[in-house]
């Protein structure tokens, strides 16, 4: 067929209804707006698609329609990814694909047999395309109006001294400026909660997130805790360019526990400065990435306890003991990472604390990329059963 | 013969009146308000002759070159279904399915029998079309609101200098082929006739004026849709008949099984060109048809009579295919098939017929 570029979006558009009703469909079964964000990725991808074909291709024959599927499914995906829109792979690729079958039928067989002059009007849909044209922006634009109504009510706080612990109790994004701070820490009680720009001094843990899911802490500050920084129990959570530093005896930075069947939690960009550990998950599924983590006791990032980790792109510095640990039956993908100055630590005897950028043990299983482990005293220990395995490019 | 009434009239029983009417049947038009007129109630009649004269057994056209008024389904889908097979579709969707001869023909008689046609031709070939007050009355039948022309191609072309040689016939004609063939022409009808005569064992000798273009349809595709349609729809009148001369030039598809027994007969002296004709036992004029609405007499006549526009041997029509000065709120007068390429470059093909009578029904259903 040789389309008009008004044939095309047109066709486009009477393609997209049908994965466009079925993500609407899905949004409201799930209560999840992925559907809608990649229906809304599709469309956007598609059409513009369209204006580059449109120049492109002025004769489309049949088969054609497969490797422009291949294009276009690379695009979405690469779009979505860039987005960071979090989408599962398989209805992802259901959705795209029951749209492009969708495509196929109504181009070939449908419309023609609906609109008898759609062949020569070059795909063109008379009067029902700019309503189908309205109908889809409605759709999106109401969608839009749910997605805003439905954001949790934002809370902020201003460049002042609040006294806690604060507890939060409802869904919210809790905003702080600089100069905001909490003192006794924040405890979250509530899923779907966002903090940013706080700092939190002080409290046993700095803050305490336990039982919920959909948290996200971007831009916090913790000091002062004296038992963890952040302190994550059976929740899914991401934290993202955070700075923590603590002192105190048995005080931890980080520390994601028990969420193995709660999905992947996720810190990123994050300093940490001191504890016993600087990072540690027990029994998590966990993403640690881009981190900085320095001057820690017994180990700066710790995957442990039957753990899936994956370790990448991070930066540790004088730590005493062991640098990064896989242990206790954790599986790791460890890749990307600088660790150097890390210290032997002879106080007990122990031989796994001979100062090793890298410790695997007690059955652990890790995955090694490139890993600058250099300035250290041992660069790569394995212990207990353990399963080291280099992996190169 | 007692007149025929109702409101829409076919002038013309061939392959592009036949769509019009199924066309109108799809939309609603009831078959008792339609009538058709022509000499002969078999749509494919004039077609079947051409074909069979030619020896073609394949259609150029593809899967949707069939007299439905809708592109889907089409002839692979219907060829599909009887072989319980996919490669029609397969070659469909890869523009390589061309439908046999035998199967567009069952095809159409298919239709014609459940679309009660017969019943609805009135056997008679129409020699004026008069404007009246609320339509058209057709040599005294009628008035009818909506008339559509579709009378065909006007008579086989044969160049003025071979007319009186006694070795000439016209490919649409019955023949067999002498020792000795020249074919003159370089269209799909030539090209056939080159396989065939080779086939039949003669040597052929092949007179054209210019080199054929290749190209797998009459023209190429963007002019079957709007994307082509509208530039050259809006084009001046001077620059539309100059672009359909061109667009009209001989042609016939690429591909091996044209090429491949031309190469072998050529590589053995059996095949070659030349200027002009020479001393062939027999002349095979594979020329067309005759050009232009002037040899049309109804509608050289119908241009004499209201002055209607004309550019070059062109009829002026509205992009519609309707005649601009016999058309208004209350009446129609449309033109399909050949005559219509002013409107639809493409306007002799299946594919044109559907254009001319997707409009003509929108006429009809509105007005």
């Amino acid at each position: 067929m040789s389309y008009t570029l008004r044939g095309r979006l047109e066709t486009r558009l009477a393609a997209l209804v049908l994965p466009l009703a079925a993500a609407a469909l899905l949004a409201l079964t799930l209560r999840t707006w992925w559907p809608v964000e990649l229906a809304g990725v599709m469309a956007g991808v598609l059409l513009a698609l369209d204006l580059v074909y449109d120049r492109a291709i002025p004769y489309q024959p049949g088969w054609v329609a497969l490797p422009l599927g291949c294009l276009e499914l690379g695009l979405v995906t690469a779009a979505v990814t860039a987005l960071g829109l979090h989408v599962p792979l398989l209805a992802a690729l259901g959705l795209f694909g029951a749209g492009w079958l969708a495509a196929q039928l109504l181009g070939h067989a449908l419309l023609p047999l609906w609109r008898l002059s759609y062949a020569e009007d070059g795909g063109e849909l008379g009067r029902a395309g700019p309503v189908l044209g309205l109908g889809v922006a409605v759709l999106f634009a109401a969608a839009g109006g749910v997605w805003r109504a439905s954001l949790p009510p934002t809370v902020h706080l201003g460049a002042r001294v609040y006294p806690g612990p604060l507890v939060v109790d409802r869904r919210e994004r809790l905003v702080g400026t600089t100069g905001t701070v909490v003192l006794g820490g924040i405890v979250v009680r509530h899923s779907d909660v966002t903090i940013s720009r706080v700092h939190v001094r002080g409290g046993q843990n700095g803050i305490d997130v336990e039982g919920v899911d959909g948290v996200v802490l971007k831009h916090v500050t913790v000091s002062g805790a004296t038992l963890d920084g952040i302190h994550v129990r059976r929740a899914a959570i991401r934290i993202e360019d955070c700075s923590v530093e603590v002192s105190a005896p048995y005080a931890q930075g980080i520390d994601i526990s028990f969420n193995a069947d709660r999905g992947e939690s996720v810190v990123r960009g994050c300093t940490v400065v001191g504890g016993l550990q600087g990072i540690v998950t027990h029994s998590s599924n966990v993403m640690l990435s881009h981190n900085w983590v320095e001057r820690t006791r017994l180990q700066a990032i710790d995957v442990d306890e039957m753990s899936t980790g994956t370790v990448m792109d991070n930066t540790v510095r004088d730590a005493n003991g062991v640098g990064i640990n896989c242990g206790d039956r954790s599986m790791c993908m460890i890749e990307g990472n600088r660790v150097s100055g890390t210290r032997p630590d002879s106080a007990g005897g122990n031989r796994m604390r001979a100062g090793y950028g890298l410790l695997v043990e007690f059955w652990a299983e890790a995955e090694v990329g490139e890993n600058d482990l250099a300035d250290n005293p041992a660069r790569v220990g394995s212990f207990l059963g353990s399963d080291v395995r280099y992996v190169r490019d | 013969m007692k007149p025929a009434a109702g409101s829409v009239a076919i002038v013309g029983g061939g392959l592009a009146g036949f769509v019009a009417y199924l066309t109108l049947l799809r939309g609603g038009v009831a078959a008792e308000e339609i009538a058709v007129f022509s000499p002969e109630t078999d749509p494919a009649g004039a077609w079947r002759r051409r074909a069979a004269a030619i020896g073609q057994t394949r259609m150029r056209s593809e899967s949707d070159g069939h007299c439905l008024p809708t592109s889907f389904p089409g002839l692979a889908v219907r060829e599909a279904r009887r072989r319980r097979s996919l490669r029609p579709l397969v070659a469909s969707v890869r523009d390589r399915y061309h439908p046999s001869v035998a199967d567009f023909l069952a095809h159409v008689e298919e239709l014609r029998s459940r679309s009660a046609w017969s019943d609805r031709v009135v056997l008679t070939r129409i020699a004026a079309v008069s404007p009246v007050a609320e339509g058209f009355e057709l040599d005294g039948h009628g008035p009818f609101r909506h008339v559509l022309l579709a009378a065909g191609h006007p008579g086989h072309a044969v160049p003025d200098e071979l007319r009186d040689d006694p070795r000439t016939i016209h490919a649409y004609e019955s023949h067999r082929y002498a020792e000795s063939v020249c074919v003159v022409g370089a269209g799909m009808a030539a090209a056939t006739e080159w396989l065939n005569a080779l086939a039949a064992g003669s040597t052929v000798i092949s007179v054209r004026r210019r080199e054929p273009v290749r190209r797998p349809l009459n023209l190429p595709r963007p002019y079957l849709t709007k994307r082509g349609l509208a530039p050259f729809q809006r084009a001046a009148a001077g620059v539309r008949a100059a672009l359909l001369r061109e667009l009209l030039a001989p042609s016939y598809p690429p591909g091996r099984e044209w090429d491949a027994p031309l190469d072998a007969a050529a590589s053995t002296g059996r095949f070659r060109v030349e200027p002009a004709v020479n001393g062939a036992d027999q002349i095979v004029c594979a020329t067309g048809f005759l050009r232009g609405f002037r040899h049309d007499p109804l509608l050289a006549r119908l241009v004499d009579e209201h002055g209607l526009e004309t550019a070059d041997r062109w009829l002026v029509l509205a992009p519609d295919s309707t005649v601009p000065a016999l058309t208004d709120a209350r009446r129609t007068l449309a033109v399909a098939g050949v005559a219509a390429q002013y409107a639809f470059p493409a306007a002799d093909t299946l594919a044109g017929a559907r254009y001319a009578a997707h409009a003509f029904l929108h006429r009809c259903r509105t007005r």
